[in-house]
């Protein structure tokens, strides 16, 4: 009998460490895919002055899409989204949505060059010194995209490079397209 | 000269008193950025990566302590914002606990459970040294013996 208890606990035992290592390899999420902490909670406030020399606080764009993009100019995806990102620009801010670009850990210099480059013509304004707004926001690389519904609140933050239908559906949603 | 000397002494003083306070911020930075995790990195500290965003949360640090906020404060502030997987030892408290005390329990249960069987063991090697020979056992050891001994 004894004998038994201790078969049956030792095997129940090693299926639940198989068990364990079968989930981590097949079913677990994306080591890549960092957990926000913000979703659904209300973006943070931020003034900025754009590259161009206007002040620019998130607080003005109450009542429309914000679509946050934190990119950097030695970045091979930010390179990648670049164009995309002011094609959509394009697309949807004369329909109310906003683009911001941040450039984080970089030089003034090169994100200019990398600006004139992509011909990126929305908001785009460098990060302080101590990265203070993608800090706020838990940035953990570049590109990396944060969704701000009209009210306020960070819908969706998405890592790496951006596509259109991501940003299509949630412009289209915020303004009932 | 005795003024030079009082003057000196109170210089050396508020000296002293400044370098020990930078040393201690310091070396608050330097365990608070051993506690979290950086973000772009595997498997390093904030402390150990020279990563970009690890540099700006090393600064980040030493700012919040210079505006006065508790060690506690400094590790929420980036709780909040990445969540309790930027700390590199989850917090001790709710489902947590269970992480800290389990490998404890675990080691418990196995000892008591070794513990447990030595002891049956003993006593089951005792019984069996204490066991009488039936006189079957001694007639074949003795055969045994003799067969052995006519090989010699």
């Amino acid at each position: 009998m004894n004998k038994r208890v201790y078969f049956l606990v030792g095997f129940v035992f090693i299926l639940s460490v198989l068990g364990i290592f079968y989930y981590g390899l097949f079913f677990s999420s994306d080591p890549k895919e960092i957990p926000s902490a913000l979703i659904g909670k209300k973006a943070k406030p931020f003034t900025v002055t754009t590259f161009d020399g206007r002040k620019v606080s998130l607080d003005q764009f109450k009542g429309q899409p914000v679509i946050l993009n934190f990119w950097a100019s030695w970045c091979v995806s930010c390179r990648n989204e670049a164009r995309l990102l002011e094609k959509l620009h394009r697309m949807y801010t004369p329909m109310g949505a906003v683009f911001i670009g941040i450039a984080i850990n970089d030089k003034r210099v090169d994100s200019l060059a990398f600006i004139r480059k992509y011909g990126k013509t929305y908001m785009t304004a460098p990060d302080d010194a101590m990265g203070s707004i993608s800090l706020d926001y838990g940035v953990s690389a570049v590109p990396e995209t944060f969704f701000i519904d009209k009210a306020g609140i960070i819908q969706h933050k998405h890592l790496s490079e951006i596509n259109l239908e991501l940003v299509h559906e949630f412009v289209s949603k915020q303004l009932a397209l | 000269m005795k003024f030079s000397i009082v003057f000196s002494f109170w210089v050396l003083l508020f000296a002293g008193f400044f370098l020990h306070a930078e040393e201690s911020i310091n070396d608050q930075v330097r365990r608070l950025a051993h506690e979290l995790r950086c973000p772009t990195c595997q498997g390093l500290s904030v402390k150990e990566s020279e990563a970009g965003i690890a540099v700006n949360m090393k600064l980040k640090i030493r700012n919040l302590l210079e505006e006065g906020k508790s060690e506690e404060e400094v590790l929420q502030y980036f709780v909040d914002r990445y969540g309790e997987w930027i700390l590199r030892n989850p917090q001790k408290k709710g489902f947590n606990l269970l992480l800290w005390g389990l490998p404890g329990v675990v080691t418990l249960l196995a000892i008591i459970l070794f513990f447990f069987s030595a002891k049956k063991w003993v006593v089951r090697s005792e019984k069996t040294r204490e066991r009488e020979l039936s006189e079957e056992d001694k007639v074949q050891i003795e055969k045994d013996l003799e067969k052995f001994n006519s090989l010699q």
